[in-house]
């Protein structure tokens, strides 16, 4: 039953409404601002001392109370948050199980990070969004307030999944952003590691930055519980044929593990936060295990 | 158009089955789905499956249009195949017409059995010969009929006649009672149908001739029927023609030939005693082999000689305007069917370009 949320979120395009269902029970912000002030959420007053801008002396206060206080806010973060969504042609695999249709592993990215631009929004970061799709890289810069959430969202909502990943050129020509350090939210099913975006990745985690990535499975996928007997074909290479017996079920199982064992240990070398996810498992915990994540490290 | 005289290519249209199984044969490979994870599942070998389907029947109705188009076309029109021709009578003597063909410097030519009514035959045939043909025909006199106006061909046809011999009375007249003396020498248990078979020939046709059979023959006698198995006829036995039952064998000098008449097939050889005929059909056994053997008889030898039997004579070639009327219409019918056949060629690449693009 907890497994149809996912159903019933994917039903709608309305990622506002989305991300108001999950962030109602996900109270906790990505990183917490601590320094103080001028900004928008008021803080706390402190005594006024000589070189204080007059304009934030609170004069309400002082007609009460006859002495000096200046308004503390939250300063607003300099911590970019760069969404990574990967929108190739793989990330079309929908959910194989019953009662889970329109959920496929990029409806599932794109609503975690659209919380995720949600709530960087809330804390006042400003967030900024790489799509890789059909061999290019589409990059809106970062900046804080509820428009950019808006356009974002709107970028979100516009990826299709097309072609593969965009070559090492491609990326790098890309990385531009690279240069104050930030927080990566990447969202793919890292079926290609090593590849041009696993590279970029580390390359900026060297760079100090803080990656976290989010790797989507399907359950069909980890049970390898597809129709045996139907052709298959990958998405993302040309026209090669696979085909899915009972025998080879035992194979296919051993490959895939191998593999994401592979990703998990890259990751960790390079104490990048990664999360194995199932599409068919519902949102807000996954985010909320994704975030949680960060913080344990 | 389907009584042009090239029905066999009517006999292609099975041809037509050719587009209808291009169309229906599909090859297709097995759908494929997508899957993100194929990766690592092992390859297949790309299989092809044929589904059977109607595709573009519009395109299908008009190939198969254009074959049937194109034979109907074929069918009407006629190609001039033939070369120098020589029409032989069967029956003429085979040294004479050796020698008349020498003469006429066609040893080459091509040679044809006599048709029965020759010259009208050759008018309605006319079109398959090449325009530098040149057409002999030798028969035997009393076979072929002088039209009432000289017939006119657009190739050169020399009709050379064998001058009747001496011995045979040929020629009768018409409505006198003609009698022809028939020796039967038979088995008794054939000898019954040999009998009623010459009884069905003399009420056969217009009734004029009549067969007396004896034992023994004649200076007069036409024919001797020799049915007895293991027996050989008494040497001083003459006639111009023998027929020969199952069994028995007589000496033979010539070469023997096959001639086929409707159903019939005869055989025969010439010897010193005359011409020696040999058949599956001697004695007839029911009354359509006997009726057959009549017809075919009649065709070859004891047919009634026409009224006023053409002589030797050397057509010249002509173009009279007659035979171009005669000609027109399957003419006609070919200029309109290749008109037909060039629309639908058009239609049909027309249709294949659309399909395509």
């Amino acid at each position: 039953m907890a497994d149809s949320i996912n159903a019933m979120m994917a039903r709608t395009r309305d990622l506002e409404l989305v991300i108001r269902h999950v962030l109602a029970g996900l109270g906790h912000g990505i990183h917490a601002g601590r320094e103080r002030g001028a900004g928008v959420e008021f803080s706390e007053y402190r005594a006024y001392a000589p070189g204080d801008e007059w304009r934030r002396v609170d004069w309400k206060l002082l007609a009460r109370a006859d002495r000096y206080f200046v308004r503390e806010a939250e300063r607003d973060s300099h911590v970019a948050v760069w969404l990574w969504l990967d929108a190739t042609a793989s990330m079309a695999e929908p959910s194989r199980n019953d009662g889970m249709t329109g959920v496929d592993k990029l409806w599932f990215a794109r609503t975690a990070l659209a919380c995720v631009a949600a709530i960087a929004q809330r804390q006042g970061d400003a967030f900024g969004l790489v799509v890789c799709s059909g061999g290019k890289v589409e990059f809106t810069q970062a900046a804080r307030g509820p428009r950019q959430l808006q356009r974002v969202l709107e970028q979100l909502n516009r990826a299709q999944p097309d072609g593969a990943l965009p070559t090492a050129q491609v990326l790098k020509a890309n990385l531009h952003f690279a240069r104050a350090p930030g927080l990566i939210f990447a969202a793919s099913d890292f079926l290609d590691w090593p590849s041009p975006l696993s590279e970029a990745l580390l390359r900026l985690r060297n760079l100090r930055h803080d990656v976290r990535l989010l790797t989507l499975r399907t359950r069909a996928e980890m049970d390898a519980s597809f129709a045996f007997g139907s052709g298959y074909r990958d998405p993302e290479q040309g026209q090669g044929l696979y085909r899915f017996t009972k025998a080879d079920r035992a194979g296919y199982q051993q490959q895939s593990r191998a593999h994401f064992d592979l990703v998990a240990t890259s990751c960790r070398q390079h104490n990048i936060v990664q999360h194995e996810a199932c599409i068919e498992q519902p949102l807000p915990d996954v985010l909320r295990r994704w975030l949680n994540l960060a913080r344990a490290r | 158009m389907l009584s042009s005289a090239y029905p066999w290519w009517w006999l292609a249209l099975p041809v037509l089955l050719l587009p209808v199984w291009w169309h229906r044969q599909k090859r297709q490979r097995p759908t494929a789905e997508p899957l993100a994870t194929a990766r690592f599942l092992p390859a297949a070998a790309p299989e092809q499956i044929r589904v059977w389907r109607w595709r573009d029947r519009t395109l299908l109705l008009v190939r198969c249009l254009l074959l049937v188009a194109l034979i109907a076309w074929l069918a009407a029109t006629i190609f001039p195949w033939r070369g120098h021709t020589v029409l032989v009578d069967a029956g003429a003597d085979p040294a004479w017409v050796a020698q008349q063909v020498a003469a006429a410097g066609m040893t080459d030519a091509q040679r044809l059995p006599l048709p029965p009514d020759a010259l009208h035959w050759l008018r309605a045939h006319e079109g398959d010969w090449r325009d530098d043909a040149r057409l002999l025909i030798v028969a035997r006199a009393g076979h072929i009929g002088m039209t009432a106006r000289a017939p006119q061909f657009s190739h050169p046809v020399e009709l050379r006649v064998q001058p009747a011999p001496a011995i045979a009375a040929t020629v009768v007249a018409v409505n006198a009672l003609a009698r022809y003396p028939v020796v039967l020498a038979a088995s008794p248990e054939r000898s019954g149908a040999w009998r009623a078979l010459f009884a069905a020939f003399d009420r056969a046709g217009s009734g004029t001739q009549r067969r007396t059979v004896a034992t023994a023959p004649s200076a007069g006698t036409e024919l001797i029927v020799w049915d007895t198995p293991g027996e050989a006829p008494p040497a001083q036995w003459h006639a111009p023609h023998w027929w020969i039952g199952a069994g028995a064998t007589l000496p033979a000098t010539g070469k023997s030939a096959t001639l086929k008449v409707d159903d019939i097939t005869l055989q025969y050889v010439d010897s010193a005693r005359g011409r020696l005929w040999t058949s599956d059909a001697f004695p007839p056994r029911d009354a359509g082999t006997a009726r057959a053997l009549y017809e075919a008889w009649r065709l070859l030898d004891a047919a009634p000689a026409p009224a006023y039997p053409a002589p030797s004579h050397t057509f010249a070639a002509a173009r009279p305007a007659a035979m171009e009327d005669q000609t027109a219409q399957p003419g006609q019918s070919a200029r309109w069917m290749a008109l037909a056949l060039l629309a639908l060629f058009l239609l049909e690449r027309i249709l294949t370009h659309a399909r395509r693009h």
